[in-house]
């Protein structure tokens, strides 16, 4: 597609100029109508502001975009819309009044969030989870996984226009969300993972409730996959579309599914296990291309594996505590309270005032359903995080986008932004 | 079962490559190096920066190519015997499957550092938030704009001099603090209390 030919300078628009006259007659303009714009015919491309209200931005997002004709020739994204400081808002609450800040970024995904950040503070205190906790953390993720990568396939597919694949996600949702609220007592900002476990053990309805995902969900992502994977609209609308080479993708600092759509099998879960990631046996499934599609298959067949993985931890779920002994981090038992003076001091200290953690920084990331999340904590020995910086996954995704849909038509741009799943909550924080 | 510390202990520490790297071919680029919790952290001088990213990311020790974050850390009461701000890089290789953090120290008066955006197109959006929320300033970018907060935001947040909550209430004692000039009273009922 070429660009316009060159036209004439504008005419000017000083009605008093021979100039203006002259442009008159050569655009054919009848004298006393002044409605056309001089200035805007003589530009060969066009601004067009996309956002943040727009529904396929999936939140805030706003784009200025600049047109020729209906291709895409630059994209500026401008994010920020929902910033809301939570950075700063770690840095004046103690380290458990932090978790449910975490919930709150990156909110279809909020246990990622919960464990990454317990996992840096557990590694600067030097605690052990017990084994209990760290196989229901991996289902209680994998879980969360399924369901984030739900809402993505059925507001994706929305977004290209298919609505049944929406609806069909959200009825499978609902279950994972059932869970959440049976462990927790809130569908989604469940801050159930806590530094040094969990915030209980999980009751009884618990073990029914994930069995049945375990043996009904293989069927229904065959039935998601039946409705669009071989679909010949969402093909047409998806293969070569949004293409990143796994070069740019790195360069980019894309990673999850964005990285793995364009070849490269690079998994936190695999490469640096964390919370006995390392007992299972699952796969990393990678794309070829680095298109929508691609992207689009990687996630689908995430699920299968996340379901693989569960289906381990819940059939090897040790007995046990669900939370550390180390009685810095954890409130004692109520009877030893009544017999232990030390015990009723460490109460006292963790409910006033929080624990400390020694000096240093640490950075600890986990493989969120969006990519690599990250937290850099900085402490300075205080009961307070001296500085956290969360390595949000979505915030690198979406910076490689202007380079996704440069020389795409405008009508695939939704299309590319579905498929990175940004989240504008994770973006800006 | 081994537990999650011992196998960290057992486990090649984080960055410790990407330091060997840099002491081997840039050894004067090196100020310190330090080693806490498993992870290798490298101070960098800061006119060396571009030259030592470079080296992480293409030699073939190395491969540092994905850009993790870009962040500062601000230590106000650190000036003037050091300088204020920590500006930390964080890389990761794939190749090695490894992740390494370099520190640059910029003082309060003069809290820039060479843009990296030539070396990873991705730190683009890094360094403009941390110009945002920090007022670190990134020489050769080609768009330092802020990111996340709105273009006439006064300030940088993060900064730990930047008040983010509750209002200055004046009482007799912090009137210069609370109070702009024209607004305090010009005499006050009695010296002191």
């Amino acid at each position: 597609m070429t660009a316009l030919p060159p036209v004439q300078p504008p005419p000017s628009r000083d009605p008093l100029s021979e100039q203006y006259e002259h442009g008159r007659d050569l655009l054919g303009v009848e004298t006393g109508l002044d409605s056309v714009d001089l200035v805007q015919l003589g530009e060969s491309t066009m601004e067009l502001n996309m956002g943040p209200q727009h529904p396929s931005t999936h939140g805030v997002l706003r784009l200025v975009l600049e047109l020729d004709g209906e291709i895409v020739r630059q994209c500026k994204p401008d994010i920020g819309y929902l910033h809301t400081g939570f950075e700063k808002d770690f840095e004046r609450h103690n380290y458990q009044q932090c978790i449910p800040y975490t919930d709150r970024m990156d909110y279809l995904s909020p246990l990622f969030n919960n464990l990454g950040f317990s996992l840096a503070v557990e590694r600067l205190l030097g605690i052990d989870v017990p084994p209990r906790a760290q196989y229901l953390r991996v289902i209680m993720c994998e879980l969360t996984r399924i369901a984030s990568h739900l809402l993505w396939y059925g507001t994706s597919a929305l977004d290209l226009g298919a609505t049944t694949p929406f609806v069909y996600a959200w009825r499978d949702r609902e279950k994972l969300l059932d869970i959440n609220e049976l462990v927790s007592g809130v569908r989604m900002h469940t801050s159930f993972i806590r530094v040094g476990g969990l915030l209980a053990d999980v009751p009884d309805e618990f073990y029914g409730l994930v069995s049945e995902v375990i043996k009904t969900f293989p069927r229904r992502i065959d039935e998601h996959e039946l409705l669009i994977t071989k679909n010949p609209i969402w093909r047409e609308r998806t293969i070569g579309l949004g293409v990143i080479s796994a070069e740019d993708a790195m360069s980019y600092g894309a990673s999850g599914p964005v990285l793995r759509g364009s070849g490269i099998p690079y998994d936190l879960r695999k490469a640096q296990p964390y919370s006995s990631y390392d007992h299972f046996d699952f796969d990393v499934p990678i794309g070829r291309n680095g298109d929508v599609y691609d992207r689009y298959l990687v996630r689908m067949q995430e699920m299968r594996e996340s379901l693989k993985i569960l289906d381990q931890a819940f059939n090897h779920l040790p007995d046990g505590p669900v939370n550390s002994s180390d009685r810095r981090v954890t409130l004692p038992p109520r009877n030893e309270i009544n017999t232990s003076m030390e015990s009723l001091i460490y109460h006292f200290k963790l409910v006033t005032e929080g624990f400390r953690t020694p000096v240093g920084h640490v950075y600890q990331a986990v493989e969120s359903p969006r990519g690599e999340l990250g937290f850099y904590i900085v402490s300075d020995g205080s009961n307070r995080p001296y500085r956290v910086k969360v390595r949000a996954p979505s915030f690198s995704n979406l910076s490689a986008l202007p380079h996704m849909v440069h020389g795409e038509l405008i009508a695939d741009v939704v299309a590319v932004i579905g498929s990175i799943d940004i989240l504008l909550g994770d973006v800006d924080r | 079962m081994t537990t999650a510390h011992q196998a960290e202990a057992s486990r090649p520490v984080h960055g410790a490559r990407a330091a060997e790297l840099i002491a081997r071919e840039l050894p004067d680029a090196v100020l310190r190096r330090g080693v806490a919790y498993g992870e290798e952290t490298v101070w960098i001088a800061r006119e060396r920066l571009v030259e030592v990213c470079t080296l992480l990311r293409d030699h073939a020790d190395g491969r540092y190519r994905i850009p993790l974050h870009v962040t500062a850390v601000d230590w106000p009461d650190r000036e003037p015997e050091e300088p204020r701000f920590d500006v930390v890089y964080q890389l990761r290789s794939l190749q090695h499957n490894d992740t390494c953090r370099l520190i640059v120290r910029v003082p309060e008066d003069d809290p820039s550092v060479p843009s990296l955006e030539k070396v990873f197109a991705g730190m683009d959006w890094h360094e403009r938030e941390a110009y945002d929320l920090l007022g670190i300033t990134f020489t050769g970018h080609h768009d330092l704009r802020r990111l996340l907060l709105p273009a006439d935001w006064e300030g940088h947040p993060l900064r730990k001099d930047y008040v983010s909550f509750g209002e200055p209430v004046a009482f007799t004692h912090n009137l210069e603090w609370a109070l702009p000039e024209q607004e305090r009273p010009r005499d006050l009922p009695g010296e002191t209390r």
